[in-house]
């Protein structure tokens, strides 16, 4: 196989990545100088060397425990739940939150074959069993698999923690109400708060 | 590019891109689908946040021959089933369900009785309390291996097609595809013996009826009967992912 084809072929296996971008990006890096493609090759090959699972929250992270999980500003006794270590940057964007996170690693999904021993479930048990937590936020996405994930994960813990939460559903900020699906809506509606 | 416009059921979702899902769908006038619902995981997607697993609604679909995957242009939700996602058994059931018209019915196979009889099985499943969620699945699962045409003999033997009206155990075969007269049974060794309750039970699940009654063991080994039938004569070899966890009851149970 030659270089070109090698390289198009590790690149389509990227999400998001058919061959014909592949080849695409290939030739472009083929363009640049060849300092740009060392640049991406050390910093693709310092990756997996680099970036491991937090000990304690599963956070992707070079130092361990992680940032968050070390900043003794932060509460420990609220503890987000999140479906991956990407949600974790999305939370942290709103400036919201001061508790720390633990990172699931996926949803229950029986139609792919991904059961709670694949979760990383049973750390965040060990995690809460000692006392120390007060609140659990539940924050899987509001899909399907989701909220069965959140249902799960709340059994768990349910002996251990005195109070589960789940985020709210409802209306977007900056949503227009005309155009809101009626599930949305109904949603909205049922986690309604009073004022 | 001929927009089709039908109802669908969504059996499958996969993230696509950034901000796509892939949906697997089965529909009552294009036999099952795989779209592409670009912009779907965006907040203010024009699917709306409803377009997800189980749900059924009016779909607009963009076919195109030769192509495995096709444009979802829209999906107006009429049953977002989100009760499947508010309880263990009726998740793990529904997914058991759309694994069955996933796997066995052909892209083109999906006729309106099987769309319709899925659509009945996840409507009981989405209103079935806790306790009940197993033999609503098993009453959905039997209606459509049905209507998918694998409807096992019941009341006649499957071999040699005698009337059978027994009020005892008989023989049950699943190479046969039923119960067998005591003659034939010779023939099929290795079968199992099925009591008239459990016969009467497949009987009615098959024409989508449902049980009043039907206890944690009783479904259990009905539950064993089922995977035994469609081993025989629909596996492809693959492992059953939802089925084998809806069977194995980890997820129920705990």
């Amino acid at each position: 196989m030659s270089a070109i084809d090698e390289l198009a072929t590790e690149l389509s296996r990227l999400p998001g990545i058919g061959r014909k971008t592949a080849l695409r990006l290939t030739y472009h890096l083929l363009r640049q100088p060849p300092e740009q493609s060392r640049r991406l090759a050390d910093a693709l090959g310092g990756l997996s060397d680099r970036v491991h699972r937090c000990s304690v929250c599963a956070n992707l992270t070079e130092g361990d425990p992680c940032d968050i999980c070390g900043d003794a500003r932060r509460d420990k006794a609220v503890v987000c739940v999140v479906e991956e270590a990407s949600d974790i940057g999305a939370i942290e964007r709103a400036g919201e939150f001061r508790g720390v996170y633990h990172v699931l690693g996926g949803r229950l999904s029986p139609l792919d074959g991904v059961g709670p021993e694949d979760l990383n479930v049973d750390r965040l048990v060990e995690r809460v069993a000692p006392g120390t937590v007060r609140e659990v936020i539940i924050a899987t996405n509001p899909s399907l698999e989701g909220e069965a994930t959140a249902l799960y994960v709340q059994r768990q813990l349910a002996t251990h923690v005195p109070m589960i939460s789940r985020i709210a559903r409802g209306i977007p900020v900056g949503g227009d109400l005309e155009y809101a699906d009626g599930v949305t809506i109904a949603q909205a509606l049922s986690a309604r708060r009073e004022m | 590019m001929p927009l089709v416009e039908t109802d669908a059921i969504v059996l499958h979702v996969f993230d696509y891109s950034e901000t796509s899902r892939i949906l697997r769908l089965a529909t009552r006038d294009a036999g099952l689908q795989s779209v592409l619902a670009r912009g779907a995981r965006r907040s203010k997607s024009r699917f709306g946040s409803a377009l997800d697993l189980f749900a059924e609604g009016a779909a607009q679909l963009q076919l195109k021959d030769g192509r495995d995957l096709q444009t979802l242009a829209s999906f107006d939700v009429t049953r977002s089933r989100s009760e499947l996602g508010e309880d263990m058994g009726r998740f793990v059931g529904a997914s058991a369900l759309a694994e069955l018209v996933l796997r066995f019915s052909g892209a083109d196979d999906v006729s309106v009785a099987l769309f319709e009889a899925l659509a009945d099985a996840m409507d009981n499943l989405a209103a079935a309390q806790h306790a009940v969620a197993m033999e609503a699945t098993l009453s959905g699962a039997w209606r459509l291996v049905a209507e998918m045409g694998f409807a096992p003999s019941i009341d006649s033997c499957a071999s040699c097609h005698a009337l059978i009206d027994a009020a005892g155990d008989l023989p049950f075969s699943h190479t046969a595809g039923g119960v067998l007269c005591e003659r034939c049974a010779r023939l099929y060794p290795g079968g199992r013996r099925l009591p008239l309750d459990a016969r009467r039970a497949i009987a009615d699940w098959s024409q989508g009826r449902r049980l009043a009654d039907c206890d944690e063991r009783a479904a259990k080994a009905h539950q064993r009967l089922l995977r035994e039938f469609l081993q025989e004569h629909l596996a492809d070899g693959r492992p059953l992912r939802a089925f084998d966890a809806w069977e194995q009851g980890a997820l129920v149970a705990r």
